[in-house]
C-alpha cells in the first residue's frame, strides 16, 4: 500500500504541475525576448537574453564576457542593457534588482550603491541614462531614479508613481521626460524633482513603447487602442490620432517628415506628421503570428524591421515595397528590432538554433541581407 | 483546435465577465461558477455512474463471481464484462465525465493565467486570443491584477508583523481535504478502493496546497471556488457525507498508531478481559458517530470477537 500511494502520489504531482507549469511560464520558460544595445563605438554588443548578459565583441563574434558567470534559473535578463557616460552598463533583472556592471570586463561596480534592490517587481523595459541621472522603469508602477552612483535623490518627489506596470523608459527633449505608460495615461515629468508637469489623461489604451519626438516637440505614441497618437507636449492633448490594424507596441520612429511604426498585426505604417497616411504594407499577410513588437531601423532610404514570422524585412521608405531579394528569413522568432553597427545589421532571435542545437542569440547581415555571422556563446 | 475551442471562449468570456465588475477576483469566482454549472449535468453523470459501480461491487452476484474465479482474473475480467452488460452498467460511466471536464478544467487555469498576460510574451499571446466584437481589450487592458490583499498574478502571502502567511494556499488545503471527505462514499473494509480514497484524502489537499503555494494566487482562488461550489453542488444532491467531518472520521486510522494497533489486537483471539475493553471502545466511537461513519475495520480484522461483531453489523448498516 505504501507503494501504490507513493506511486499515486508523485504521479499526480508530476500531471498537474507539469500541465500548470506548461501554462504558465515556470523557470526556464522564456517569459520576454532579448534586448541589446550597441555600444557607441560600435565594437561591442550587450545583449540581456535569459539568464546571462553577453558582451558580444563585433570584430570577431566572439562572447568577451557574461553575467554571471554562473546562470540562475530564477534571476532572468530582458531588458536591453544601458550604457553610462562615465563607463557604466546598467540593466535591471526580473529578480527585481538593477545592476551596474563595468563594461570592460562585466563584473560588478564597487565601491556604490550598486545593486539597487529598492523596486519591489521586475525591471522589463530599459533604463533612460541622461545628464547624470538612470531613469529606470518598474513592473511595480514606479519609475525610479539614481545618480551614477546609484543614490536616489532626496528630498524630491521620485521614485514617481503611476497606475499600471512601466515596461519602457520615458523620452526627454533634453529637458523634460515623457512617460508612456501602461495605465494610458502620458506623463510630463521634471527631471530635476520628479514633479509631474501634466498627464494626458485617458488615451484610450495602454502604451508600453517610449514616444518619439519631432522637432516642435509633438510625441508621436503608439496604443493598445490600435492607434498612433500625435500629442502636444505643452498640454498633454491629442493633436490627430492615426488608424492602426493592430495594438501598436513598438516604439515609433521619425525621420525626416515621417512617422513609422509596426504593429501587432505585422502591418508596417508610415505617417506624415499632420496625421495623413503615407502607406500601410502587410508584408506576409498569410500567417497569423506575424506582430512587429520593436520598432524599426532606418538606414538611408531603407526601413528594416524584424516580425514575429522570423523575418527581416527591408522596405523601400518612400512607398513601402519590400526590396528585391528581401525578406531574409532568419529563422526562430523576431520580436526584437534590428540595430545598425557599422555597416552590419544585427538581429536577436528567440528560438533559433545551430545545426549542433546550439542557441543562437545573434545574427548579424550586411546591408544586402548576406548574413555575416553568428554568435553561439560558448556553453 | 485547444485554442479555438476551449481557450479563446473562456478567455474572453473571463474578459467580458471583468469588463463588466472591475474585479478580476471576482471575475474568476464568477467564471469559475459559470464554469461548474455549465459542468454541472457531467457532474451528476459522475456520481450516479460512481454509485452504479459502488453497488454492483457490492452485489450479490459480483462477490459470488469474485469467489468462483478466485484464481482466474482473466475469466473474473471476462465474466464481470458480461454482468455489467447483464445488469446494464457502463464500466467507464463513472470516469468518462471525469474525462471531458478535465479538460475543461484545464483550459479554466489556462484562461486565468492568460487573461491576467504579466509578462511580455503573455500579453503578446493574449493579442492572439481577443475577440474584438466581444471585448474592448484596449479599455481593459492591463488588467488589475489586485484582489483582496493578493496580486492574483502572484502566489500570495499575508504579511503580518512582516511575516508572510499562504492564507490562501492554508484555505485551499482545508476546502480540498473538506470536499475529498465529504465525497468519499462509505466503502467495504479492506477495499482496495476505499484504501486509495483514504490516500487521495491525506495528499491530494497537500499537493493543491503546495500548488497554491508556488503559482499565482489566481490559481488558488480558482481552487477555492472550484472547491466551494463542487461541495455546493453535492450537497444539493444529498451525496454529501458531512459526518465524515467529524473529529473522529477526520483522520484515516493508519495515521494513529495506538488505534491501528488497537484494530490489530481486536483482530486477534483475544483473553476475555482485552475483548472487553476493545469492544467497549469501538462501541463508544460507534455510538458517538453516525452509522456511515463508523470506524472501519482494517484488513487485518479477520475475527472479530462476537460483541463487536454484532455491533458493527447493526450500527454501520450500508458500510
Amino acid at each position: 500500500m505504501k507503494t501504490s500511494r507513493l506511486i499515486l502520489l508523485f504521479f499526480s504531482f508530476f500531471v498537474v504541475s507539469s500541465l500548470l507549469s506548461a501554462c504558465s511560464g515556470g523557470v526556464g520558460v522564456a517569459t520576454s525576448w532579448p534586448g541589446f544595445t550597441v555600444d557607441p563605438n560600435q565594437q561591442v554588443a550587450y545583449l540581456s537574453d535569459a539568464q546571462y548578459v553577453y558582451a558580444v565583441d563585433l570584430s570577431n563574434h566572439t562572447q568577451k564576457w557574461r553575467y554571471p558567470a554562473k546562470g540562475d534559473a530564477k534571476v532572468t535578463f530582458y531588458a536591453a542593457p544601458s550604457l553610462t557616460s562615465d563607463g557604466q552598463l546598467i540593466v535591471g533583472d526580473y529578480n527585481k534588482v538593477l545592476h551596474s556592471l563595468d563594461p570592460a570586463t562585466g563584473l560588478e561596480t564597487q565601491g556604490k550603491q550598486w545593486p539597487f534592490t529598492q523596486a519591489t517587481d521586475r525591471y522589463i523595459g530599459s533604463s533612460l541614462v541622461k545628464d547624470q541621472m538612470i531613469y529606470a522603469p518598474n513592473e511595480n508602477n514606479y519609475l525610479y531614479v539614481l545618480d551614477h552612483s546609484g543614490n536616489q535623490p532626496v528630498n524630491q518627489l521620485w521614485p514617481f508613481k503611476t497606475q499600471a506596470a512601466l515596461w519602457a523608459p520615458p523620452a526627454t527633449d533634453g529637458k523634460y521626460l515623457y512617460l508612456a505608460a501602461m495605465d494610458h495615461n502620458i506623463y510630463k515629468l521634471d527631471p530635476a524633482t520628479g514633479k509631474q508637469v501634466w498627464a494626458s489623461g485617458d488615451l484610450g489604451g495602454a502604451m508600453i513603447g517610449t514616444p518619439a519626438i519631432g522637432p516642435d516637440g509633438t510625441l508621436y505614441v503608439g496604443t493598445f487602442n490600435s492607434q498612433l497618437l500625435a500629442v502636444n507636449s505643452q498640454d498633454g492633448k491629442v493633436i490627430w490620432h492615426a488608424p492602426a490594424a493592430g495594438w501598436v507596441w513598438a516604439s515609433p520612429v521619425l525621420v525626416g517628415d515621417t512617422v513609422y511604426f509596426g504593429d501587432l498585426n505585422g502591418t508596417m505604417n508610415a505617417v506624415g506628421l499632420d496625421g495623413t497616411v503615407k502607406w500601410s504594407v502587410t508584408p506576409d499577410s498569410t500567417t497569423t503570428h506575424r506582430a512587429i513588437v520593436d520598432k524599426a531601423l532606418v538606414v538611408k532610404d531603407t526601413l528594416y524591421f524584424s516580425s514575429e514570422t522570423g523575418a527581416l524585412y527591408a522596405l523601400d521608405i518612400t512607398n513601402g515595397n519590400v526590396r528585391e531579394g528581401w525578406p531574409k528569413q532568419i529563422g526562430g522568432k523576431l520580436y526584437t528590432g534590428p540595430q545598425a553597427a557599422g555597416d552590419l545589421i544585427l538581429v536577436a532571435p528567440v528560438g533559433l538554433t545551430s545545426s549542433d542545437k546550439s542557441s543562437v542569440l545573434m545574427v548579424a547581415l550586411d546591408s544586402s541581407g548576406t548574413q555575416q555571422w553568428t554568435f553561439i556563446p560558448p556553453k | 483546435m485547444w485554442d479555438t475551442l476551449i481557450i479563446n471562449p473562456m478567455v474572453n468570456t473571463l474578459l467580458w465577465i471583468y469588463g463588466i465588475l472591475g474585479n478580476f477576483g471576482i471575475a474568476i469566482i464568477i467564471f469559475t461558477v459559470l464554469i461548474r454549472l455549465i459542468t454541472y449535468p457531467l457532474t451528476v453523470q459522475q456520481m450516479k455512474g460512481t454509485m452504479k459501480m459502488q453497488e454492483f461491487n457490492k452485489s450479490k452476484e459480483y462477490t459470488e463471481l469474485q469467489a468462483k474465479y478466485k484464481g482466474d482474473k482473466q475469466k473474473l475480467q471476462q465474466e464481470q464484462m458480461k454482468l455489467y452488460q447483464e445488469m446494464g452498467i457502463n464500466p467507464l460511466g463513472s470516469c468518462l465525465p471525469t474525462l471531458i471536464q478535465f479538460p475543461i478544467i484545464i483550459g479554466l487555469y489556462q484562461a486565468i493565467i492568460r487573461a491576467l498576460a504579466v509578462t511580455p510574451i503573455q500579453t503578446l499571446d493574449l493579442y492572439g486570443h481577443i475577440w474584438p466584437a466581444i471585448n474592448n481589450a484596449a479599455k481593459l487592458i492591463p488588467i488589475n491584477n489586485i484582489f483582496l490583499w493578493m496580486n492574483l498574478s502572484q502566489p500570495e502571502r499575508f504579511y503580518i508583523f512582516g511575516i508572510g502567511i499562504p492564507v490562501l494556499a492554508i484555505v485551499v488545503v482545508i476546502t480540498t481535504f473538506m470536499q475529498s471527505k465529504l465525497m468519499t462514499p462509505p466503502s467495504q473494509p479492506g477495499e482496495q478502493g476505499a484504501q486509495m480514497a483514504q490516500a487521495m484524502n491525506l495528499y491530494m489537499p497537500l499537493l493543491m496546497g503546495y500548488l497554491a503555494l508556488t503559482f499565482a494566487s489566481g490559481l488558488a482562488l480558482y481552487f477555492v471556488t472550484s472547491n466551494v461550489v463542487t461541495i455546493a453542488q453535492y450537497a444539493a444532491m444529498g451525496k454529501v457525507e458531512w459526518s465524515n467531518l467529524l473529529p473522529g472520521n477526520l483522520l484515516p486510522r493508519s495515521l494513529f498508531p495506538a488505534r491501528r494497533q488497537a484494530d490489530i489486537v481486536q483482530s486477534k483471539p483475544a483473553t476475555k478481559t482485552a475483548s472487553t475493553s476493545i469492544t467497549k471502545t469501538t462501541s463508544t466511537s460507534i455510538t458517538k458517530t453516525s452509522s456511515k461513519n463508523a470506524p472501519r475495520p482494517t484488513q487485518k480484522r479477520k475475527t472479530p470477537v462476537k460483541k463487536a461483531k454484532t455491533t458493527t453489523t447493526t450500527k454501520k448498516g450500508d458500510a
